[in-house]
C-alpha cells in the first residue's frame, strides 16, 4: 500500500518537474527582433496609431519587452508572437487602403475622360 | 479512519481542477471555431489561395497545433494562443488578396485611362482641324508672352462660361497646343494660375480662380500629362492686368494664366 502512494508521490512529481521545466522557455530573442521589425515596417508604410490592430501590436510588444525583463519567457514570446501579426495585419490594411484610393481617384479621371468624350462626339 | 476524508480531499481537488478544465476548455473551443470558421473561408477562397498560398498554409498549421493541443490536459491559453495566430493568418491572407485584386484592377484602370486619352485626344485634333486651325503650330504665336515670370500663355475669359468652371470646346486648339508643347519638351512643366475681376465676394472669386485652372489642368492630365509636371495656384482678384473699371478691364483680368518653365523644368516663384 505505501510502496502503491510511494510511486503515486514519484509520478506526481516526474510530472511537475516536466510542467516545470516546460515553463523554463529560452529567452525568445529572434522573435523579439522579428517583432520589432514587423512593427516598423507597419509604421513606414504608414500604419497610423488610429488602427486597433497597430495599438495592439505596440501593447503586446511592450508586454513581451517587460515580460523579457522579468525572464517570463514563455509569456514574452507568445506576446511577441502575437504583436508580430498585429502589425502584419495593419501592414497589409494600410497596404489595401492605399490601392482603394488609387482606384477611387482612377476612376475619378476615367469618368472625366468618358464625359468629355461622351461631349466631343 | 485516516482514508476516508483523504480520498474526499482528493474529489474535491479532482472537482475543482475539472471544474477550472472547463472554463479554460469553453474558451479553447471558441476561439477553435472561430479560427477554424476563418481558415475555411480563406482555403475555399481561390483569390485568397491564389495570391497569399503561404499564409494560408501558416493559418491551417497554426490551427492544426492548437487543436492538438487542445486534447491535452494543462496546456493553459497556449490553445487561444495558436488560435489567434492562425486567425491572425487568415486575415493577413485576405488582406494580400484584396491588394493583389486592387491591384490587377488599376492596372487595366490604367489601360483604359490610355486608351480614352488617345480617343480624347483624337476628338480634340479632329475638332480643331475642322475649324481648319490645326495649321498654325507654333506655341509662341498664340497669345503667350515672355514676362519676367517665364514664358506665360493666357486663356481670356471667353473660354469659360460665366461662373462655370469647365473648359468650353472652343479652348480645344489652345490646350492641344500646350499639350503638344509639353509632349516635345518633356522636362517642362506648368503652374496654371487662375484669376477673376473684383466683382463679387473675395472668398468666392478666390474658389473660382482655383476652380478654373484646376479644370484646365485636369484637361491637361486628361490628355495624358502627368499630374507631377502640373502645379495649380488660383489668385482671385489680385494681379489685375487692367481697370476693373470698366467692363472690358475685367474681362481681361478674368482668365487663366499658364506658366511654363524652362527648358530644365525651373519654375518661376509663386507671385
Amino acid at each position: 500500500m505505501s510502496s502503491f502512494l510511494n510511486s503515486r508521490c514519484l509520478f506526481a512529481a516526474v510530472v511537475l518537474a516536466t510542467l516545470a521545466g516546460c515553463a523554463n522557455d529560452p529567452a525568445p530573442v529572434e522573435q523579439m527582433k522579428l517583432t520589432e521589425k514587423a512593427l516598423e515596417q507597419a509604421k513606414a508604410v504608414g500604419a497610423g496609431e488610429d488602427q486597433a490592430e497597430l495599438q495592439a501590436a505596440q501593447a503586446k510588444f511592450a508586454q513581451a519587452r517587460s515580460d523579457m525583463t522579468s525572464e517570463s519567457f514563455k509569456s514574452a514570446r507568445m506576446n511577441a508572437e502575437q504583436a508580430e501579426l498585429d502589425a502584419r495585419l495593419a501592414e497589409a490594411q494600410v497596404l489595401t487602403a492605399k490601392s482603394e484610393e488609387q482606384i477611387t481617384q482612377l476612376n475619378t479621371r476615367l469618368n472625366r475622360l468618358r464625359k468629355q468624350l461622351g461631349e466631343s462626339q | 479512519m485516516n482514508r476516508f476524508p483523504r480520498a474526499l480531499s482528493v474529489c474535491l481537488l479532482l472537482g475543482s481542477a475539472g471544474l477550472y478544465g472547463c472554463a479554460g476548455q469553453q474558451s479553447n473551443d471558441q476561439a477553435l471555431q472561430q479560427a477554424s470558421a476563418d481558415f475555411q473561408k480563406v482555403k475555399e477562397d481561390t483569390d485568397v489561395l491564389r495570391s497569399a498560398p503561404k499564409d494560408v498554409i501558416r493559418a491551417g498549421e497554426l490551427l492544426g497545433k492548437a487543436e492538438r493541443l487542445s486534447s491535452y490536459l494543462g496546456t493553459g491559453n497556449d490553445v487561444t494562443h495558436y488560435a489567434y495566430l492562425s486567425r491572425r493568418y487568415s486575415e493577413i491572407a485576405r488582406e494580400h488578396s484584396n491588394l493583389l485584386l486592387n491591384t490587377e484592377r488599376l492596372a487595366k484602370m490604367e489601360m483604359d485611362r490610355q486608351r480614352l486619352q488617345l480617343a480624347l485626344r483624337e476628338s480634340k485634333l479632329a475638332s480643331a482641324q475642322e475649324h481648319g486651325r490645326w495649321l498654325e503650330d507654333q506655341i509662341v504665336s498664340l497669345a503667350t508672352t515672355q514676362t519676367e515670370r517665364g514664358l506665360v500663355m493666357t486663356l481670356g475669359d471667353v473660354l469659360f462660361d460665366t461662373g462655370h468652371t469647365e473648359l468650353k470646346s472652343s479652348a480645344n486648339r489652345t490646350v492641344l497646343k500646350v499639350v503638344q508643347f509639353l509632349q516635345l519638351n518633356p522636362k517642362r512643366v506648368v503652374r496654371i494660375e487662375g484669376y477673376t475681376d473684383n466683382v463679387g465676394d473675395k472668398q468666392e472669386n478666390l474658389q473660382l480662380s482655383k476652380d478654373r485652372a484646376q479644370s484646365v489642368a485636369d484637361v491637361l492630365t486628361d490628355l495624358g500629362i502627368d499630374d507631377k509636371r502640373i502645379q495649380v495656384q488660383g489668385y482671385g482678384d489680385q494681379f489685375p492686368v487692367s481697370a476693373n473699371a470698366a467692363e472690358r478691364g475685367r474681362a481681361q483680368n478674368r482668365r487663366v494664366e499658364i506658366v511654363f518653365s524652362d527648358a530644365e523644368g525651373r519654375l518661376g516663384p509663386d507671385r
